[in-house]
């Protein structure tokens, strides 16, 4: 059984040529935390995260295993915060974007899928299996409503 | 079974000495090449030694030198409960201010504490602390970070040598010899001092001299609120009340009659002890977990496997060939054996492991003893060997662990460390440490 009753076929998506800004701005009006990005062709680049945008205002020596892993000595303040911001939206999303750990392809099981959301994936891209090219995202939110649509069936 | 009669039953008929050799050999060299995890290959090594026959598990277990296992260990988990206290951040930021946060200040200073803190802490442990801090300072002072790091490898390395726990093959030496804290620090801390002076110089004509921030980058890192770096003051106090003791413990270890690793086992057993007091158990098991897991097991297991291979090759007999060649290379001249010891270790430390190498060392050196006027006047040699072993880390890229890991995290924060341009600055300033150290040894010994 194929898991198209499990994932979304209408989603918001970044090319990978866009900026920081544009994703952000997306991401305010989607009200979303990870969008998927494309190349020309509409095969998957990744995921722009909100993470990787954090640890582009990070410091280095908190971004490394066994570094710093408190900040509250370092008195930046908002508008310090909102110059790096500036410094990096025009960046390409392509510099912040990062394949994810896991993608599913339209013929995955629904109960794989579920697995994956347990594990702690977030927004679990699905992509055809030759060329890549995105055709949907699994979040936890489309599988709440797949369920729900089951139950009341 | 015992290894006497065992020894003689080697695998294919093979003479002991033959077979120990090729083992000991191939073992080094594939922990060279770092193609498979160097404690693995001491493990297997020090196996198949047991296996073909050349000695028996009591006689490998007799060969492990728990003294030098336990200190590490000890010293390893008082390390790992101390820094959630964030105190060493603390110590890194106040000294930083102290120098207004000018940036050759703040390069003096952060070497300056790094090299205390290898004093009494494990070298790849205090650069793991103390890189972050630099990376944020660099970063915020927006000066080039390489020339930090760099500082912060050579005094890792030099002032890991100056006491008993600074660096293991101090650690190894000390069990072996008997020699104590104080030993160490009457016989070591002073030169390395010296040394530690003379290498900011150099540096501070290459870099620091050079090195420019604007006022207003300088007032972020003035801004830091260093009390805010303390995310556990109670832990702080029992910690900075701990390792208070353990020093002490080292320091009277003579008038006590207790080991190291005692006082080191002993002390991070205390330090668990009040960090749990009135805990639930299920956060005393996470947090004694996390305190024990956090040892560098990878080391400690390597150490053992080590001490198996040497003792191997010293039962086959390698050992006393390999001193006897030594003795006939310097003439039996005491003067001579010493300084060769001395720059032997440096050269060779800055390409291969200076652990195995120290492992090896120790027990050739005392199978000198006779030649060279008995135990007691082997003094020199170890401070030699220690001097050497420890320095000669400096000298490339791959000389020391604590190289290796400032390398990658330079390499992760996007700060690139090229074996030949670390060499070119690196490699002379090791050399003129361990010049230092043969006028050194020259003048108060020889």
């Amino acid at each position: 059984m194929g898991s198209e009753a499990i994932y979304s076929t209408t989603f918001a998506s970044l090319k990978d040529t866009d900026t920081v800004a544009d994703a952000t701005a997306r991401m305010l009006t989607d009200r979303v935390s990870d969008l998927p990005v494309v190349d020309a062709s509409g095969a998957l680049v990744g995921l722009f995260r909100l993470d990787r945008l954090y640890a582009a205002l990070l410091p280095r020596g908190a971004l490394l295993d066994g570094g710093l892993t408190d900040l509250a000595f370092v008195s930046d303040t908002l508008g310090q915060l909102r110059e790096k911001m500036r410094e990096i939206e025009h960046c390409p999303v392509r510099e912040f974007t990062a394949m994810p750990e896991h993608v599913v392809h339209p013929e995955t099981p629904p109960l794989q899928i579920v697995l994956l959301l347990h594990q702690g994936a977030n927004n679990i891209p699905v992509v055809s299996p030759d060329g890549g090219k995105l055709v949907g995202m699994a979040s936890a939110r489309d599988v709440l409503a797949a369920l729900g649509k089951r139950a009341s069936a | 079974m015992h290894g006497e009669t065992h020894a003689a039953a080697i695998l294919f008929g093979l003479p002991a000495l033959g077979v120990a050799t090729t083992l000991f050999v191939g073992t080094y060299i594939v922990i060279m090449t770092d193609k498979v995890n160097r404690a693995i290959v001491a493990l297997l090594g020090a196996g198949l030694l047991i296996l073909v026959g050349v000695m028996t598990q009591s006689d490998a277990l007799a060969a492990v030198d728990f003294n030098t296992l336990g200190l590490l260990l000890g010293m390893m988990l008082i390390v790992n409960i101390t820094r959630r206290s964030g105190l060493f951040q603390y110590v890194a930021i106040w000294s930083a201010k102290k120098v207004k946060a000018s940036p050759w200040g703040v390069m003096l200073m952060m070497s300056i504490v790094t090299a205390f803190f290898s004093a009494f802490l494990d070298n790849v442990t205090t650069v793991l602390l103390t890189v972050p801090v630099t990376l944020l300072m660099t970063e915020e002072l927006k000066v080039k970070p390489y020339p930090y790091l760099f500082a912060q490898i050579f005094a890792s390395n030099i002032g890991g040598t100056a006491t008993l726990i600074g660096d293991p093959p101090n650690i190894m030496i000390g069990s072996a010899t008997g020699l104590t804290f104080n030993d160490f620090a009457f016989h070591l801390t002073p030169i390395i001092a010296v040394i530690m002076v003379a290498t900011m110089v150099p540096l501070y004509y290459v870099w620091g001299r050079h090195l420019v921030a604007t006022e207003e980058n300088r007032r972020h890192v003035m801004s830091f609120n260093e009390s805010q770096s303390i995310t556990d003051a109670r832990l702080l106090k029992q910690s900075l009340a701990v390792i208070a003791l353990v020093i002490v413990g080292f320091m009277l270890q003579r008038q006590i009659g207790i080991e190291p690793a005692t006082i080191a086992i002993f002390g991070a057993a205390v330090l668990m002890l009040l960090d749990n007091l009135g805990r639930d158990s299920e956060t005393q098991s996470k947090n004694v977990h996390a305190a024990l897991s956090e040892a560098e097991w990878i080391t400690l297991m390597f150490f053992l496997g080590l001490f198996v291979l040497v003792h191997g090759i010293q039962k086959a007999g390698l050992i006393d060939l390999m001193a006897q060649a030594l003795l006939k290379a310097t003439g039996g001249d005491f003067n001579v054996t010493t300084l060769a010891i001395l720059w032997a270790s440096a050269i060779l430390s800055a390409f291969i492991d200076n652990i195995p190498f120290v492992a090896t060392m120790i027990p050739l050196i005392k199978s000198m003893a006779p030649n060279l006027g008995g135990d007691a006047a082997l003094l020199p040699l170890w401070w030699a060997l220690s001097l050497g072993a420890c320095l000669g880390g400096n000298g490339t890229l791959i000389g020391a662990s604590a190289n290796l890991v400032v390398a990658g995290l330079a390499d992760r924060a996007g700060i690139a460390f090229r074996f030949v341009e670390f060499l070119k600055v690196a490699f002379p300033l090791m050399l003129l440490s361990i010049l230092i150290s043969h006028a050194y040894l020259y003048a108060r010994y020889l």
